[in-house]
């Protein structure tokens, strides 16, 4: 008597329909070997779900947060080049407006307190780039309150973004607050890499 | 249902996608040992394993703003897991030695001491058929599926899972007397 192969049992024990399927369902009615075979196929299942649950040895988190904060670190990376490409924009927006013969949206004043603030941005990303905080060992509280700086200095460079593309109705003004922003959280996390964390009151 | 139900998930979840630290803290202790035991049944070592449980978290912090809702967090989860066990296997080239796995079993005597247990011979499969037997027999996955998550296949997948169901059968001394 020629009995089921394990594929037919398996499609059979899976309850798959496959060409043959009702020719092998009815051997397996009068075939107490294929009978057998079934049923200890339905029975590993059982076994291999009832394996203990194999548990790490040591608490994985610390790697996974480190590797974390290091993307976050290289993200931060391409958008301190992202500001710097946003301000590089604003400046030439603001020559052009010199430039031109139509009458400023701002005053004067308004506009080189704007270049100011974003020469000390700029001032301040380069020096962060200098120093070079991925390459260093940090201790997690700084690492920390370094991640939530950059996460709001990115969310103010969209900001600055979206100001520049639809200037606000009180014109340079909201852009100048917006970079004002942005050098105080630079200046924030300078200190936070220079001195550690615990040391500038964060 | 979900077999890992994680309280205030939808909380959590909107938390990690807005890059909070303590909520992907949160999901990662809530998911740890499942996504570990995955990666264990399907990986060689346990290196292998602790490293790929790291990298699906990683891309659980990643890509948390891709899942939607619809299904499961585990069910979610368990994908990317599975996926990067089976790259990782791909990465590694294990030879599928087959003749080797089979001359390093004990062979079975008449008094059966030398039979081995579930847990031995599912680690002397070769890796690609442990994985198939895992994923579909356990974790539920269909054939389609597995064929699809390792580049293969349906009826890849379902030769891999009778030569596995072949092996076992022999190795546990559990072949029925014709």
């Amino acid at each position: 008597m020629t009995h089921l192969t394990m594929d037919q049992l398996l499609e059979l024990r899976d309850g798959l329909t496959e060409p043959g399927g009702a020719a092998a369902r009815a051997h397996v009615a009068h075939c107490p070997h294929c009978q057998a075979e079934l049923e200890r196929l339905h029975q590993r299942v059982a076994q291999l779900k009832a394996l203990p649950t194999l548990t790490p040895q040591r608490d994985g988190w610390a790697a996974v947060r480190s590797r974390l904060v290091k993307a976050r670190h290289r993200r931060f990376a391409w958008g301190g080049a992202g500001g710097l490409a946003l301000a590089a924009s604003i400046a030439l927006v603001l020559l052009l407006r010199s430039a031109s013969p139509m009458p400023p949206s701002s005053s004067p004043t308004t506009q080189a307190e704007l270049e100011a603030a974003m020469l000390e941005s700029r001032l301040l990303e380069e020096a962060l780039t200098q120093y070079a905080p991925e390459r260093r060992v940090t201790d997690g509280y700084t690492a920390r309150v370094a991640a939530e700086l950059e996460d709001r200095i990115s969310a103010l460079d969209q900001e600055l973004q979206v100001t520049q593309m639809a200037p606000a109705p009180d014109g340079d003004r909201a852009l100048l607050e917006l970079w004002r922003q942005r050098v105080g959280l630079m200046d924030a996390l300078v200190n936070v890499h220079l001195t550690r964390a615990s040391n500038v009151g964060l | 249902m979900d077999p890992f139900p994680l309280a205030d998930a939808e909380q959590v979840v909107s938390r990690a996608r807005r890059g909070d630290q303590a909520a992907i803290e949160a999901l990662y202790r809530a998911f740890e040992g499942p996504v570990y035991n995955v990666a264990r049944r399907i990986c060689r070592s346990v290196e292998d394993a602790e490293d790929v449980s790291q990298e699906t978290f990683l891309e659980v912090a990643r890509s948390i703003r891709k899942y939607r809702g619809e299904g499961s967090l585990w069910g979610w989860i368990r994908a990317i897991v599975a996926s990067k066990s089976l790259m990782r296997l791909r990465r590694n080239r294990y030879r599928e030695t087959e003749e080797l796995h089979e001359n390093v079993m004990p062979r079975r005597r008449e008094d059966g001491l030398l039979r081995m247990d579930l847990e031995a011979a599912l680690e002397r499969l070769p890796d690609v058929s442990r994985a198939v037997v895992w994923l579909h027999d356990v974790e539920g996955y269909t054939h389609a599926e597995i064929g699809e998550m390792m580049g293969k296949t349906t009826s890849f997948s379902k030769s891999q899972l009778a030569r596995a169901h072949e092996r076992l059968r022999r190795w546990l001394g559990e072949e029925v007397a014709v």
